[in-house]
């Protein structure tokens, strides 16, 4: 395989990726249908921040919110049943069952331990020792300013902590198990050893005691735009939406089995942080994951991180198998 | 009491005719594409084909079954093909509720134990630092958001009752209990449904479709 050359980068050499936008495929059929793909997820994300801005404070709260993602979850669900991007990542029952215990996993016992350790605590203690009144010019300024400095600031760090999971070997034991679907489906985002689930800190909840409304429109970028990273569904996106935003594309493409394309589009929502930081890869992969595409099992996606940890230090720290003769 | 009277939870077993002039090895040549599967190892000795998968692939017809036995016999109205699945994503999925109410309990007793330690950050609470008053952006006045809410006296009053709130949101199990629901629906349906599938899968290829 040859690839196509990216910059300094030689892409799709080791498994077929589709690079350049006017490559891809577009949605076809009667005139509603490619209506609806172009407009969903732009109707959406405005529709959600006009819905945020102007809900009265009694609706603006987490309970609204956890009940409109479950809801939107079920919308994403059936469009993809419906109109799959890929029959080859079509949903199975255990596709689905597995995907749900690890969605299952993180509204439960991940979130029972994030209340002693990690960002749960985190955000308790930055609550505690704030110097809330030196805070106000943040408060003060417009809320919509406030939410997208919340959400890129929050995407920011996810890109480099995202990036130094791709190059830091210890990082990367955990996120590789990521790395192992073959397919993307609407709730693959939450697949991957618990070590990582907890990384990325999944209990952004706790913000919502403070700034509450920013915050929740904060959320909008995350449940509108970084939902679609793992989605069985093809949009006709619009070029500025494609240009800032990360998509479905940019993440298959993050997921495939070619290596130099794995190792680009790190940012979760902004995909214009990519851009600067020129990781940014315009394309599409059908084929993903590791090891051509092998599928591991829940239980071996409990253990690889430890296992394979394991593996390393004996190989670089063990003692050498040779035995020594005796005298 | 046998294996048999429980182990239907992670078994399937089915039966499918086969036409009268329908021999074993055209039968086995008909189903033998699906035993080629990345993963998938089979040996076949007669009438039996014993086969077992590794890390299947998603999208692999059978993946759901870790293993099986298929046999075919003769009666007196013809041939029939026997099989037996073995599915450990049944067994998990199975088991899976029972995974999650215990992760309800656990947050459960977690929840009484932490009172005194929340009592002790409700007393650090009155010398830490507050938030301000939210002021509001004049553009967001403009164009018409909700006022933030006032923080008055009876707010200060709250304040004890909305900590409670909070300890029992992050103490909460019913999130482990819907969880618990949602996988005994899903064994249900995957039992009924597997079964179902890789039914018409056999008689499909049987049929040469």
């Amino acid at each position: 395989m040859d690839g196509v050359r990216v910059g300094k980068r030689v892409i799709g050499a080791d498994a077929p990726v589709t690079i350049g936008w006017e490559n891809i495929p577009r949605v076809e059929g009667s005139r509603f249908k490619v209506l609806f793909f172009t407009w969903f997820q732009p109707a959406v994300l405005f529709g959600l921040l006009a819905f945020w801005y102007y809900a009265p404070n009694s609706i603006a709260k987490a309970s609204t919110v956890i009940g409109i993602g479950i809801g939107f979850k079920v919308l994403l669900l059936t469009l993809e049943w419906f109109f799959p991007r890929h029959e080859s990542w079509n949903l199975t029952w255990k596709e689905l069952t597995t995907d749900l215990f690890y969605v299952g996993l993180g509204y439960t016992v991940l979130r029972l331990v994030d209340n002693y350790i990690g960002d749960g605590v985190m955000i308790e203690a930055i609550q505690h020792a704030f110097a809330w009144d030196k805070f106000t010019w943040f408060t003060g300024l417009p809320l919509l300013l406030q939410a997208f400095l919340i959400a890129f600031i929050f995407d920011f760090g996810q890109y480099w902590m995202h990036r130094g999971m791709h190059n830091w070997y210890p990082l990367w034991l955990s996120h590789s198990v990521h790395h192992y679907i073959t397919q993307l489906n609407i709730n693959k985002g939450a697949v991957g050893n618990p070590t990582e689930l907890f990384l990325i800190g999944l209990g952004i909840g706790g913000f919502f005691d403070f700034l509450p409304r920013a915050a929740i429109l904060a959320g909008v970028f995350g449940m509108a735009v970084s939902t679609y990273q793992h989605i069985n569904v093809r949009f006709n996106t619009p070029r500025w939406w494609r240009f800032v935003f990360n998509t479905t594309e940019h993440h298959s493409l993050h997921h495939s089995q070619d290596y130099e394309a794995s190792r680009s589009n790190y940012s979760g929502t902004f995909i214009f942080i990519d851009r600067i930081f020129g990781t940014c890869v315009d394309g599409e992969a059908e084929l993903l994951g590791m090891e051509g595409g092998r599928r591991m099992s829940i239980r071996e996606q409990m253990t690889y991180t430890f296992t394979e940890g394991w593996k390393t230090l004996k190989e670089r720290f063990g003692r050498t198998a040779t035995a020594v003769p005796a005298e | 009491m046998t294996a048999r009277f429980f182990d239907w939870i992670w078994h399937i077993r089915g039966s499918l005719a086969l036409s009268p002039e329908q021999t074993s090895e055209d039968a086995f040549a008909r189903l033998d594409p699906l035993f080629r599967e990345t993963g998938t190892s089979h040996e076949r000795t007669g009438d039996t084909l014993t086969f077992r998968k590794k890390d299947p692939a998603a999208q692999d017809k059978m993946s759901v079954f870790d293993g099986g036995v298929l046999q075919i016999e003769r009666d007196a109205a013809g041939p029939v093909l026997r099989y037996r699945l073995k599915s450990r994503a049944l067994l998990f999925c199975f088991f899976a509720p029972l995974l999650f109410l215990a992760f309800g309990q656990l947050t459960v007793v977690l929840g009484k134990m932490d009172t005194p330690a929340s009592e002790e950050k409700e007393k650090e609470g009155k010398d830490a630092k507050t938030s301000p008053e939210a002021t509001m952006n004049p553009i967001d006045k403009w164009l018409g958001a909700p006022e933030p809410e006032k923080k008055d006296d009876k707010d200060a009053d709250k304040k004890g009752d909305k900590k409670e709130e909070a300890k029992n949101k992050r103490f909460s199990p019913t999130s482990a209990y819907v969880f618990a629901g949602i996988f005994a629906v899903l064994y249900l349906v995957g039992r009924v449904l597997e079964a179902r599938l890789v039914r018409g899968l056999f008689r499909r290829r049987l049929a040469g479709l």
